[in-house]
């Protein structure tokens, strides 16, 4: 039989999700938490500025018998790579087949093999590995050693820009080798393995020698010399069982080479904030019509409220009850542009009554963190019971990019087959550079969801910023504002208050003000402060509403 | 940045059972999503906590509305950018004045739009013998005549309290025209009646249905605004 532990990466968000103590892939999950660079890493853009996706993830796969070590090298791998954004491990161990009882009888006496390739349901790994590497979400079914059995629940993965497949049979079946973009076998000697073996069993699972060397010479030797041994001859690199730190810096270097090449290759596509508007570069004026958003009716209240919420010396109590106010009437609005079909009902009057109902299956909201949160309170005065998800969007450090830190989606949108029917409110403070904008849209696409599905609520957008290539990315994408603004600021938080949260975001995007680099910080920088106008900021939204 | 062009209330575009619809009458916008709310509460298999719900949201959408009739004057101020901003102030004082018992369902609602609104209240009861509406209780902020009145009652019918109520409110020094009635539903005849009687006065409705029945419901109505709020 295969590794008994599920050998399983879970990505940042997933982590968040399942605390490890609960999480039944706790040892691996505590092992990747040693690695901080998971989660201190976000993920950089994955699409470019047509809004679709550059290039799929990075597929590994590793093979090699019970026991050669196939965990160890996966985990060398991840921890030698060091500053990757996101990485799973995905264990072919998920994978077995559902089974009938007779099979479970045979499996608890220990006649069931389990290192047949039949035992595996190959076609479904092979589709879970390949919406993986295509950038989608993907449940992967949970298997439980002891009931022997696929459980009803499945896992939600997403995210990952590498993915290590592992198994004895990861490079039998020929479907999951076409997806791999490196294929390695951890090539061990017969005698090591079955030694590592009985070792493992008697110490961790208190099986007694007599029957772990049964089940080895019934199952596991026969297996592996039919069929798992044969694949190594579909390897890209052989890798030694044992003292293998230098194959392993083979890999990795190989695999750092190959992800810069795809990087060198789309960065000049990619979507960043610096491509999305240039801070000091006259843009031409984008017309209001084309940039198709639906601007709330601005009455005397409405202007009234954005008068208050524009002024420096707003309360902070006052700030938030007007940000309420708001974003209620935004998202009463927003939610006049779902379809609607006829209904009628009976009155207590005892008169029928020809009406309409809400004609959506689904609808739930995703909070762009952390200034959309502002528009939470409106949004549940709305919608009843609604499910809201979140996503983290930071700025990186040194490059300016937005990068994805953290991903907590409803069920609606985690299951496919619910996304295709489900309606989205994507709720953000503004639209400014139109970064984190575009990286969420890009995350509902990615599972799903259908482009006029997706509803963005938010209080202002900023005509110069990034609307223009949003709109052009995502034409059908629904954009409802309270207000659009002329011009585009950026940097000014981090020069007046830059100590708000001490959080190093918040200098990234100083950096990001200031382009390092061009050797005109100065200059830059005195462009932007002239053409500092009103726009209200998610950070200060965020600050003003949180802090 | 240029202020955007303040777009004014609109006239009641609710014409299928009244036309035309006095001037001083407001309706809400009729869109699907109105109608939609409107189709839950009226359904009387709708529970209660739905009933809440849904006639909160409906609630909300007239006081903005009826905020809306409020004066505001110009007013600059400084963004944190340090920049200036020709925006609006609200100018004048309010209050809200709740016709007992349904109109005080609608409190919540006018609390969540204006926080900490002073709320008059008014019992008006038919009297048996006269049957007449007649005031029962008043108790009302002592600057009332100073505010501008928002007058909450959640059915209009044959109007008859609704007038009794504004009839208070003059006496109290109220001019006419610095009240704004609000309503969830109204009849025509009701309507007709009202504001025949109060020209000047805005009533802002969310609904105008088909008329009244025998027992002057409003048909199709919802039945009883505060039995289902409060009872049922």
């Amino acid at each position: 039989m295969g590794s008994h532990d599920l050998h399983y990466l879970s990505t940042v968000h997933d982590r968040a999700h399942h605390p490890a103590s609960k999480d039944p892939f706790s040892v691996l999950s505590l092992e990747a938490k040693k690695n901080t660079v998971l989660v201190s890493h976000g993920r950089p853009p994955w699409y470019g500025e047509d809004g679709k996706k550059l290039c799929d993830a990075f597929v590994i796969g590793i093979a090699g018998g019970s026991a050669s070590g196939k965990t160890h090298v996966a985990r060398q791998i991840v921890r030698t790579l060091g500053n990757i954004p996101s990485i799973v491990i995905v264990s072919q161990d998920s994978f077995y087949k559902r089974h009938t009882p007779e099979e479970i009888a045979l499996a608890n006496a220990s006649m069931f093999d389990f290192d047949h390739p039949d035992a595996i349901d190959m076609p479904m790994f092979a589709s879970c590995l390949a919406d993986l590497k295509a950038c989608k979400q993907s449940n992967i079914p949970v298997y439980s050693f002891s009931e022997h059995q696929r459980l009803e629940e499945t896992k939600y993965l997403y995210g990952a820009a590498i993915i290590i497949a592992e198994g004895i049979m990861a490079l039998h079946d020929p479907a999951l080798r076409e997806l791999y973009d490196l294929k390695v076998f951890v090539q061990c000697d017969s005698d090591l393995m079955l030694a590592r073996r009985i070792a493992r069993d008697v110490k961790e699972r208190g099986r007694s020698v007599d029957g772990i060397l049964e089940q080895y010479l019934r199952y596991v030797k026969p297996s592996y010399d039919n069929f798992v041994r044969p694949t190594a001859a579909y390897a890209d690199i052989i890798v030694p069982g044992s003292n293998n730190s230098v194959a392993i810096e083979l890999i990795t270097t190989h695999i750092r080479r190959q992800l810069q090449e795809r990087s060198n290759r789309f960065r000049a596509k990619m979507a960043i904030p610096q491509r999305l508007h240039s801070p000091g570069v006259v843009t031409p004026e984008t017309k209001m019509e084309h940039l198709n958003l639906d601007v709330l009716r601005s009455t005397p209240q409405v202007q009234g409220i954005f008068t208050i919420l524009r002024s420096a010396d707003t309360l902070r109590q006052d700030f938030i009850f007007f940000v309420d106010r708001l974003s209620t009437l935004l998202v009463e609005y927003a939610m006049s542009l779902l379809p609607h079909a006829p209904k009628t009902v009976m009155t207590p009057v005892g008169v029928l009554s020809q009406g309409k109902q809400l004609d959506a299956k689904y609808v739930c909201g995703v909070c762009i963190q952390r200034s959309g949160g502002a528009l939470e309170r409106g949004f549940r005065r709305v919608i009843n019971n609604v499910p809201i998800g979140s996503l983290l969007v930071q700025s990186a450090l040194k490059t300016g990019e937005p990068t994805l830190l953290q991903v907590k989606l409803p069920l609606y949108i985690r299951r496919r087959d619910q996304a295709l029917e489900t309606f989205v409110f994507l709720l953000d403070a503004q639209i400014g550079t139109g970064a984190a904008a575009f990286m969420a849209i890009r995350i509902l696409l990615d599972h799903g969801i259908r482009q006029d599905h997706i509803i963005f609520v938010t209080f202002l957008v900023a005509r110069g910023g990034g609307i223009s290539v949003l709109r052009r990315a995502f034409p059908d994408v629904k954009i409802v504002c309270g207000a659009v603004d002329d011009e585009m600021e950026e940097g000014w938080l981090d020069l007046n208050n830059d100590t708000v949260d001490g959080n190093p975001a918040s200098s990234g995007r100083q950096v990001w003000v200031m382009r390092p680099g061009m050797g005109q910080i100065g200059i830059v920088l005195s462009a932007v402060l002239k053409k500092r106008r009103v726009l209200m900021l998610s950070y200060v939204a965020g600050d003003r509403y949180y802090l | 940045m240029a202020t955007a062009p303040v777009s004014p209330p609109q006239p009641s575009t609710n014409r299928s059972h009244m036309n035309p619809v006095p001037p001083s009458v407001f309706t809400l916008p009729q869109t699907a999503q109105l109608e939609a709310l409107y189709t839950i509460i009226r359904d009387k298999d709708t529970s209660r906590g739905d009933f809440l719900f849904y006639s909160d949201r409906i609630i909300r959408l007239l006081v903005e509305e009826g905020l809306n009739h409020l004066p505001v004057v110009k007013h600059t101020i400084t963004t944190p950018t340090g920049t200036t901003y020709e925006g609006v102030r609200f100018e004048g004082k309010i209050c809200g004045v709740s016709i007992l018992r349904a109109g005080e369902a609608m409190e919540a609602g006018l609390r969540e739009v204006c926080r900490s609104v002073r709320i008059g209240k008014i019992l008006i009861q038919r009297d048996e013998e006269t049957t007449l509406p007649k005031l029962f209780y008043s108790k009302f902020p002592q600057d009332i005549a100073a505010r501008y009145v928002l007058l909450l009652d959640p059915m209009l019918a044959t109007g008859g309290s609704a007038m009794k109520a504004v009839e208070v409110l003059i006496e109290h020094g109220v001019p006419e025209e610095r009240i704004i009635f609000i309503n969830l539903i109204a009849s025509p005849e009701g309507l007709q009646t009202f504001c025949g009687k109060y020209p000047k006065l805005k009533v802002i409705t969310g609904w105008i249905d088909q008329g009244l029945n025998e027992k002057a419901y409003i048909i199709p109505g919802l039945g009883d605004f505060g039995e289902r709020r409060y009872c049922e």
